[in-house]
């Protein structure tokens, strides 16, 4: 078990790694772009058995097997296969599928390559369901975790996403983030537009705010309680907070022309945003109420998306200072020297931080293609994570390892997808065919 | 788990408060924030006269180069004749940028509200006070979403629009 930890933790950090020994071995100006890392080889191979439902009717005629449950080893790989960490491999060869980690036919699962298998079944009495699932190292064949949730038919999916982040924490060492929740806004026609919270696999999508009038830039605070938005509402962008719980929200900043990009402290009490009050976007830092507001700096180029560092001492934004727009950073308190991040590429877009701020994600272009991409920032590294032309908006998942993006192929409507960080996995979510713009991620819960 | 949601419930009673802006704070540059004078003042019977009758009114609209934020020559006339208006009948006006559909929705913004300013400034040097001004932006949103080449050329403006209108 150790031993694949480390295998996984070195995968995961593979890149920094690499970057690291670049560096060494280059001038410190020198930057290296590498398209992809690694290969499909260094993903886990994972067996992920249906689960076989039992149906107790406590003296009733029994019920049909629920079409529902019969998906949930599905949800299961789908979440564990976006991370691109781990492979699925597909079990209708095997004959018997065991229910639980007794009577295990170890070679029968290595002679599948597998490396760890998920077994499991579904105690069904009415509306409830007691899932019991193990997690099995078929090298050592010795089970790893063996446990029991139980919820309402209708929780299915997240009890399925409750295992996927037990299976992927004790396999990785990290947190998994299919328990967590995001947000985007869909363009239904000219006149209406929705901002939609949703399950990180975009099931479970339900509006927040309906308008007739553009909404973007929602973010949501890291405590997980509020959204801040930009809504065009009063016929000019101005930005609302959101109450989750209450639906209640507050007009934060109204002031005269653009009011935009709203990006939470990480101590969810402050806001960075941007007014064009003065001429053109600057940003200033308010109170999460509304109260309080300072200008960060004062330049006659454009300066906006902030982002902070996760040590709230830093602003990465992007501005035109130099030209072509370009990723910059400056201290919190706005009387340090501005420094340039970003070197490659024409132009470089929307920053945030990586939650351990190690690496930055931005959209970069070149020859009019945007494309995701992410700086390791001790090595100035580039990786582009996806091909472009027209993606945009990219958000890193609360654990660092995935990356939620809009993206569209020429003449069809906009979509959302995730992008693993290793570049190797790209998961198109499911959530409607309407227009699809601005996403982002929310935090790890403890609910 | 207690204690991230202690500290949630802390963080949220800090926040609760005050909802209205303290428009009193400094800008940390001395400079006083004033709230905005909403111009919801109807136009005149004859400014709308004029409005109507002069060609050159009419025209609303300055294109911009790709990667540009110069107002062109050609619109001299046009923005003469609008800087006139405005001082003869005191009224106000929004200049709306645009930008096509290209980039981030964020940053399209700030490019809509640069030839927002552009256009803004070429009134002042027509002796408008920024007091009649409201520069604002609509980045893409009022962009065709699907252009290829030239075709988002037509996106890449800003529009004159009387409050009032």
């Amino acid at each position: 078990m150790i031993i694949n930890m480390k295998i996984m933790l070195n995968y995961i950090h593979r890149f920094i790694f690499f970057v690291t020994l670049i560096t060494l071995s280059f001038s410190s100006n020198s930057i290296e772009v590498i398209e992809i890392l690694g290969g499909k080889a260094s993903q886990i191979p994972i067996a992920i058995t249906p689960f076989n439902e039992e149906i107790r009717t406590m003296g009733q005629v029994p019920d049909k097997k629920n079409a529902d449950l019969q998906k949930m080893h599905k949800v299961i790989a789908n979440d564990l296969e976006r991370s691109g960490l781990f492979t699925s491999l597909d079990t209708s060869g095997i004959s018997t599928i065991p229910d639980s980690d007794i009577l295990i036919n170890f070679s029968n699962w290595s002679a599948l390559q597998a490396q760890f298998l998920v077994v499991g079944k579904i105690i069904t009495i009415q509306n409830r369901i007691i899932t019991r699932w193990s997690l099995i190292d078929i090298y050592k064949e010795k089970t790893v975790l063996s446990m029991e949730f139980s919820g309402s038919k209708k929780q299915y999916r997240g009890i399925a996403h409750k295992i996927s982040d037990l299976i992927y924490k004790k396999l990785t060492g990290s947190p998994g983030v299919f328990h967590t929740r995001i947000t985007f806004v869909k363009k239904k026609s000219e006149k209406i537009y929705g901002l939609y919270v949703a399950d990180y696999d975009g099931f479970n999508q339900r509006a927040i705010v309906n308008s007739s009038q553009p909404i973007l830039s929602a973010r949501w605070s890291p405590d997980g309680e509020k959204i801040a938005y930009v809504s065009f509402e009063k016929k000019k962008p101005v930005i609302y907070v959101q109450d989750l719980n209450t639906g209640k929200r507050v007009l934060v900043a109204n002031f005269k022309g653009n009011n935009s990009a709203p990006a939470w402290s990480p101590d969810s009490k402050k806001l960075a945003i941007v007014l064009t009050y003065s001429a053109n976007s600057q940003i200033y830092i308010i109170n999460s109420d509304g109260s309080g507001i300072k200008q960060l700096m004062r330049t006659r180029s454009i300066n906006t998306e902030p982002a902070w560092s996760p040590d709230g001492k830093e602003i990465f934004f992007s501005s035109d200072r130099g030209g072509n727009p370009q990723i910059y950073k400056v201290n919190v308190d706005g009387v340090s020297d501005v420094n340039r991040v970003t070197f490659e590429g024409k132009s470089n877009l929307s920053p945030s931080l990586s939650p351990d701020g190690k690496l930055l994600l931005f959209l970069t272009q070149d020859n009019g293609k945007f494309r995701v991409a992410v700086q390791n920032l001790l090595s100035n590294q580039v990786l582009k994570l996806t091909k472009g032309p027209h993606d945009e908006s990219p958000v890193f998942s609360p654990n660092g390892h995935m990356v939620l993006f809009t993206y569209k192929d020429y003449g069809k409507t906009t979509k959302i997808g995730t992008v693993s960080i290793n570049g190797l996995k790209v998961t198109p979510l499911r959530v409607g065919s309407e227009a699809i713009q601005e996403s982002s991620w929310g935090p790890i819960t403890s609910n | 788990m207690k204690k991230s949601l202690l500290l949630a419930m802390l963080m949220a009673s800090m926040v609760v408060g005050c909802s209205s802006t303290d428009m009193k704070e400094s800008m940390g540059l001395n400079a006083p924030f004033p709230e905005l004078t909403s111009q919801t003042a109807e136009l005149s019977a004859a400014a709308i006269d004029e409005l109507a009758s002069n060609p050159l009114l009419s025209e609303r609209s300055v294109y911009f180069k790709f990667n540009s934020y110069n107002v062109e020559s050609q619109y001299s006339d046009m923005l003469a004749a609008h800087a006139e208006f405005i001082s003869k009948h005191n009224v106000g006006v929004a200049i709306n940028g645009n930008a096509d559909f290209r980039g981030s929705h964020e940053y399209n913004l700030s490019l809509g509200q640069k030839r927002s300013v552009a256009v803004s400034d070429s009134l002042s040097g027509l002796g408008i006070g920024s007091n009649n001004v409201e520069t604002v932006s609509y980045g893409e949103e009022n962009a065709n979403q699907e252009c290829t080449g030239s075709a988002c050329d037509q996106d890449r403006r800003a529009d004159i629009v009387y409050v009032g209108e």
